[in-house]
């Protein structure tokens, strides 16, 4: 003896109506509300006419703003024959734009082939009253014997993994010889940098271009990247003292 | 035990001793105590006037270094300069000075090179590229009126102290009216490297930049574009001109400004949304400087991309719209972006979907249960 099972529809239809109803009033009774009277406010109204004699950040719930002073400008600059806008209106700081290398002299001493050297710094970057900032390194050659042109050439990376002083790789093996650095910190490029076996060879003066080794797109205190030297020399490398000189050039935005 | 037992009684021998000197002599005077020394130690005459000689030479040796040589810190670097941007609006014929301040925030003193580097164009963050090489003509407008400090000649900072530089700048009458572009360079200068030195010795060098109008208007023609204004989700669907997005999730916004005229023009304006004729949501441009024949990112006064949280009740079509508006030129974007409740339509879905099955569940009766026993 069985009892055939069934779905009350009509309670299902109830459910769902109810179910639908319910969120519906939920919709438009939920809403938040709409600034029309705030955006046609003078502060509104002042951004995008002509500004007279006003200035600084605007902002409610629905805006943000940021306008500058006005009509001076344009009667200055007819009186004097110029005008002069030092700084960026829009940052309220006199912080100086500076720049900060921790040493100077990366010196590696005495070399064992095969065996790398590492040894790192710090570069420290606070834009104070820019909005912004790029700092990009160049050498001015390979490292080179101090009394001849015998080089240690700039690293290639690994065979598998080679690098270009724009696209770090990964450089572990220790019978792949040469100079380079790798990037962790603030600002840095971490796509490019993934971890510590990531490395670049620094650009040559005369042959390429300075590339970023920091960068910000906004305010910036104290951003700190470490760089660290790898140097790896073959049995086979001429005897001497290599020299060379890297630039770091460290520009605000404008 | 032993040993140090044996170390004990030595210490204490010596401290007797000593004590036993002091007692026997006590000479108010150095020299006389010397006397009274090699007096009482005749054997070690000798050694003690050598060991007092080598004492003086060293106590004159270390005074003389204290004297002579000046504190010695790791060769680090620190500088800064203020202001990083200088823009200018000026005619031919006149002149202006601006004055740039350089701190040595180093522990050393530093010997640093300043000089004027053109550049032309630069990346859509306003980073300049410069051009070291560039014999712009225009570079004879700049010059320092330092009585001490000249273009490309060293000077010296000491540390913690503050220099400045008197930047003049003179237009001739006869200058072409154009936009210059520039960069106020300082450089770490260092003619010799330590021959025994192996390795890389790093210089540096910060900047300030210049923008220069030279015109005879305060004003003169710009001409902006916006450039690739487009919304940035991965939940949207465009058909045609047409976005389709959902009414609840965030959406960013990306756009460049493209200014193809000869002059710098500044960004100002508003990223607006509004639905019909009524505005929803306003958020200012970052006011950055585009230089002539360049392009560059647009970005919000925090310097991030544009973006905007859509509410329940904002359903339907809704303008997206980017406004430049500078002193001489008039720019804007626009799209239309339709939002749906999308997910909200997904969540009732699930919703029906679990009180259906709920419903059928509560109203399902199983087939009685059948005795076997009982039917056998």
């Amino acid at each position: 003896m069985t009892k055939k099972p069934s779905l009350d529809s009509k309670k299902i239809k109830y459910y769902l109506i109810t179910f639908i109803f319910l969120a519906s009033i939920f919709t438009f009774v939920n809403t938040s509300p709409i600034f029309a009277d705030d955006l046609k406010s003078p502060a509104f109204e002042i951004q995008m006419s002509t500004i007279n004699i006003t200035g600084g950040d605007k902002s409610s719930t629905s805006y943000k703003l940021s306008d500058t002073v006005g009509q001076t400008f344009q009667g200055q600059f007819n009186s004097t024959g110029y005008v002069i806008l030092a700084g960026f209106q829009y940052i309220n700081t006199l912080t100086p734009f500076s720049f900060k290398i921790s040493n100077l002299a990366i010196n590696f001493g005495s070399l064992v082939p095969g065996t790398p050297s590492l040894l790192s710094n710090t570069l420290t970057v606070t834009t104070g009253s820019a909005f912004g900032y790029s700092v990009k390194a160049i050498e001015d050659h390979p490292l080179q014997i101090s009394n001849g042109s015998i080089t240690i050439p700039d690293t290639a990376c690994d065979l598998a993994t080679p690098c270009l002083p724009t696209d770090a790789n990964v450089w572990s093996d220790n019978t792949r010889y040469g100079f380079g650095y790798n990037m962790s910190g603030t600002d840095v490029d971490t796509t490019d940098f993934v971890n510590a076996n990531y490395f670049r060879p620094f650009p040559v003066q005369n042959i390429d271009n300075p590339v970023v080794v920091m960068s910000r797109g906004n305010i910036a205190t104290s951003s700190a990247a470490t760089v660290s030297y790898k140097l790896n020399v073959s049995g086979s490398q001429a005897a001497g003292t290599y020299q060379n000189s890297i630039q770091y050039i460290a520009i605000p935005s404008f | 035990m032993n040993s140090l037992h044996i170390h004990h009684n030595k210490k204490e021998r010596r401290f007797a001793g000593s004590a036993q000197y002091r007692a026997q002599d006590a000479p108010p005077v150095a020299g006389r105590a010397m006397s009274t020394v090699i007096g009482v130690l005749p054997k070690t005459r000798e050694k003690i006037i050598t060991a007092t000689k080598a004492i003086f030479l060293a106590l004159l040796y270390i005074a003389f270094l204290s004297l002579a040589t000046k504190d010695v810190y790791a060769a680090d670097y620190g500088l800064s300069v203020t202001p990083p941007l200088l823009r200018v609006h000026i005619k031919p014929g006149k002149s202006i000075t601006q004055v740039f301040t350089l701190n040595n925030l180093g522990q050393g003193d530093q010997t640093l090179v300043a000089r004027i580097v053109p550049f032309t164009e630069a990346d859509h963050q306003g980073n300049p590229v410069l051009n070291p090489k560039s014999t712009a003509p225009w570079l004879s407008y700049f010059s320092l009126a330092n009585s001490t400090v000249k273009f490309n000649e060293p000077f010296t900072i000491t540390s913690g102290a503050t220099e400045q530089l008197i930047l003049s700048l003179t237009v001739p009458d006869n200058a072409p009216l154009e936009d210059i572009y520039a960069t106020l360079m300082i450089s770490t200068y260092a003619n010799s490297v330590d021959q025994g030195f192996q390795g890389t010795q790093l210089a540096a060098t910060i900047g300030s930049n210049m923008l220069i109008t030279i015109s005879s208007v305060a004003f003169p023609d710009t001409i902006l574009k916006i450039e690739n204004f487009t919304p940035q989700a991965n939940s949207l669907i465009k058909i045609g001109d047409l976005y389709f997005a959902d009414s609840i999730t965030p959406l960013t916004f990306t756009a460049d400004v493209r200014n193809d005229g000869d002059f710098t023009a500044e960004t100002k304006g508003v990223f607006r949304i509004t639905r019909g004729s009524t505005p929803v949501y306003l958020e200012g441009i970052l006011p950055v400087n585009v230089i002539g024949k360049s392009s560059r990112q647009l970005v919000n006064t925090d310097g991030q991309p544009f973006s905007f949280t859509p509410s329940l009740s904002q359903i339907g079509p809704h303008q997206i719209t980017l406004e430049i508006k500078t002193d001489n030129s008039n720019t804007a974007a626009s799209f239309t972006i339709v939002f749906l409740p999308l997910k909200l339509l997904l969540g009732l879905l699930v919703a029906v979907l679990i009180i259906v099955i709920s419903v059928k569940l509560t109203t399902y009766y199983p087939k009685e249960s059948v005795d076997i026993y009982k039917s056998e």
